[in-house]
């Protein structure tokens, strides 16, 4: 067994060249799929206020798919089932154009919406009634009270969940490797089988993912601290 | 549709291999890999994480500090590469090879321990602090207080969420995947290469199979929840009614 | 009833010497130096965060003190005991808290069993006897098997304080006992704690209860703002109390 030397990976311009890509790709990932996430979650809480029981239902149906289905299957069904259903034409542009990539996006998105529009509809629960007669009362109407009373509550209700969702999201990036996507697991694993230098390899991607994580977790502490109203609970 | 009758023929086919894997003339795999390694994962890491919980609440520093260290580098490091580090840290640990459900397994037990560990933490800190304060003030040790007080209470508290991890447990599982653990997922994949042609049947049949899994369990939590949440609003109605009286009587002495 | 036995001779069995506690730059009690004889009943009264809870609260250590001395027969509580010494100590004071604090998974008559058993070794069957015993003097046998939340304020309360009786202490602490309490249920824990005084136990009682003070205290401590004032016979200090805010909490007192 070699002796631990981090500078044997670290200094060697191909694995920092790969090393490079790898988180490249991560936070492709990453942030592609949050903004969907973010985006689809919002349009998933819309269409379930609107005062239909079927609107409700579908919206429930999809957030129980997608929580009760382990984030790799979904993954694997879309990347090899779902693009199998595909036009032939499609599925080569796909796979000219990194599709991988676009199909963990998509999974990874999707996945996360559920979480997020649960997030947010718990945030908007806990807002007191009070809240929404109130403003009325004032004259606001339904567009101005969400926007200006209810939805800046909501969210400052809802953002530890939400803080703690973005780094799930992070970390289920890894996932993609699964599906060929080469990102920052799949290349230090690429390292380690080069190098013959497993510990090294795993060390520095543990320290990566970490980092990155501390610093969205921290990054959401401080977003909560600021938008905390001055005495409040 | 023909994509129903192609998933009913695959299941008819091989409902067996999804179910036990190759056993018996290989390991057991499928299904019942997949429940056990959850089971066998959840129920090891529960003392774990019992021990790491009160280790952190703890006032002695040497106690606190690693569990912290260990509770946010799990939570901080995608599972992933943590089984990678696992898989590859155990045989030089041992001396010898390990297969790839034993290091699925301990892999699982750390994980889980360590979230575990936060759920119990919470769950100690939400009961009222006068618990403590009574059985301190009978003559219970720190630790006889909290085995037959905080505990006790703490614990049946807490049976919602340790039941909800079971279910990111079962999930957590397929990642067993990346190294050939022959678990549910991995059946799947099998049955994928040698059918070829029809990929989409075969994944959907697997996410139909964890729903069914976990959303059962996922009913289960709760009703269990229902109930326990009737129970303890009132104990803690009790104890809310005596402090609010508490206060509101201590801001007036009261007369003859 | 003043007690008739001749506790003047015997040394006393909780002691206040020059007692200072801070909470952050606020000073919670100030020289207190005061002290109670066994079989003494002593009323401690006064404006609410005149410092009374946390005085009684430093005899068994539930609070600490910055300086001074507080002395339980004989024995320093603040000093340098601690772990298993303490737990001794504290099994030997009886303290009874506002918010009764009773353990909701345990039904009343394990409730009173339970410290008897795990800290001073007592056996089961003599556990259960003593605890059905003490049951009976507070007036609810009939309860032995009940659970908390199935139990009136006043019905908690005594079985709270069966369970400190139970540890058989020679002396007992009231920490507003009553306080939260509907009204109609103040009399039924007040004529425990009458019969208490009766048979010769050594109290000291925080309470807003005048007329309990009068009939059943030796001597009353008023404090105010963290320090005792004045301490005197019932008699005395209700008909002419000497320092001008005893004078005015009694004045407000009578208001009403």
């Amino acid at each position: 067994m070699k002796g631990f030397d981090l500078t044997a990976i670290l200094l060697n311009p191909e694995f920092s060249r790969m090393l490079a890509q790898g988180v490249k790709m991560t936070f492709i990932i990453f942030i592609g799929s949050w903004l969907l996430a973010m985006s689809l979650g919002i349009v998933l809480l819309a269409i379930r206020m609107l005062p239909s029981r079927i609107a409700d239902a579908v919206v429930a149906a999809y957030v129980s798919y997608h929580r009760n289905v382990p984030t790799l299957v979904q993954l694997m069904l879309w990347y090899f089932g779902i693009s199998s259903l595909l036009p032939d034409a499609l599925q080569i542009w796909l796979s000219d154009h990194n599709g991988e990539a676009i199909f963990a996006v998509i999974a990874l998105g999707l996945c996360q919406a559920a979480y997020f529009s649960e997030d947010q509809r718990s945030g908007l629960r806990a807002v007191p009634k009070g809240q929404w007669e109130a403003a009325r009362a004032l004259g606001h109407g339904y567009i101005g009270a969400m926007t200006h009373i209810l939805l800046p509550q909501a969210i400052r209700n809802a953002m530890p969940s939400l803080v703690n969702h973005t780094v799930s999201l992070f970390k289920n990036s890894s996932l993609a490797m699964a599906i060929g996507v080469i990102e920052l697991t799949h290349v230090v694993q690429e390292i380690e089988s080069q190098s013959f230098r497993p510990f090294e390899s795993y060390l520095i991607a543990t320290i990566i993912y970490l980092i990155c994580s501390l610093l969205l977790m921290w990054l959401g502490h401080y977003l909560e601290q600021r938008s905390r109203m001055a005495g409040a609970v | 549709m023909s994509l129903l009758q192609n998933m009913i023929g695959i299941v008819e086919d091989n409902w067996l291999l999804l179910l036990v894997g190759q056993y018996p003339n290989g390991p057991l795999g499928g299904l019942s890999a997949t429940i056990i390694l959850s089971v066998l994962g959840i129920a090891l890491a529960f003392p774990l994480s019992v021990v790491m919980a009160l280790a952190r609440l703890s006032p002695w520093r040497v106690l606190r500090w690693p569990v912290t260290g260990i509770v946010y580098i799990t939570r901080g490091v995608p599972l992933l590469l943590i089984i990678l580090w696992v898989y590859f840290v155990l045989p030089l640990l041992i001396g010898h090879g390990v297969p790839a459900f034993t290091t699925m397994l301990v892999t699982l037990v750390g994980y889980e321990a360590a979230f575990l560990s936060e759920i119990v933490r919470g769950g100690i800190q939400a009961l009222p602090r006068g618990q403590m304060d009574a059985a301190r003030a009978l003559g219970h040790s720190h630790l006889g207080a909290m085995r037959y007080v905080i505990l006790p209470q703490a614990l049946f508290n807490m049976i919602p969420s340790i039941l909800s991890q079971f279910v990111s447990t079962i999930k957590e599982t397929t990642l067993g995947y990346i190294i050939n653990v022959p678990e549910l997922t991995f059946a799947a994949g099998q049955i994928n290469n040698r059918l070829l042609t029809k990929p989409f049947e075969v994944y959907f049949i697997l996410a139909i199979s964890y729903f069914i899994v976990c959303w059962t369990l996922t009913q289960v939590t709760n009703m269990v929840e229902r109930r326990i949440a009737a129970r303890r609003t009132t104990n803690l109605n009790a104890a809310a009614a005596a402090s609010s009286l508490a206060a509101a009587a201590s801001a007036s002495a009261s007369g003859t | 009833m003043p007690n008739e036995t001749s506790f003047r001779e015997a040394p006393p069995m909780i002691q206040f010497v020059a007692v200072h506690k801070f909470f952050g730059g606020l000073a919670a009690l100030t020289d207190i130096n005061a002290e109670v004889k066994k079989g003494e009943v002593v009323v401690v009264c006064g404006p609410s965060g005149s410092g009374k809870s946390t005085l009684i609260r430093t005899v068994n250590r539930l609070e600490a003190i910055q300086s001074g001395s507080v002395l339980f027969e004989g024995k320093d509580v603040q000093g340098k005991v601690r772990g298993s010494a303490l737990n001794q100590l504290r099994s030997r004071i009886g303290f009874v808290f506002q918010s009764f604090n009773l353990f909701p998974h345990l039904s009343a008559l394990d409730n009173i069993m339970l410290s008897p058993m795990k800290v001073n070794g007592v056996k089961r069957i003599e556990a259960r006897e003593k605890a059905l015993w003490l049951l009976d003097r507070v007036g609810l046998s009939a309860k032995a098997q009940n659970y908390p939340a199935q139990l009136s304020g006043g019905q908690q309360q005594r079985v709270a304080i069966a369970r400190a009786l139970a540890m058989e202490p020679p002396a007992m602490l009231f920490d507003e006992p009553t306080s939260a309490l509907d009204p109609e249920m103040v009399g039924e824990v007040l004529s425990v704690m009458r019969g208490l005084a009766r048979d010769g136990m050594t109290m000291m009682c925080v309470t807003h209860e005048m007329n309990f003070a009068r009939d059943v205290a030796d001597r009353i401590w008023f404090m105010d703002a963290g320090r005792v004032l004045e301490t005197g016979a019932p008699s005395e200090f209700f008909r002419a109390p000497q320092h001008p805010r005893a004078q005015r909490f009694l004045s407000d007192l009578r208001m009403r």
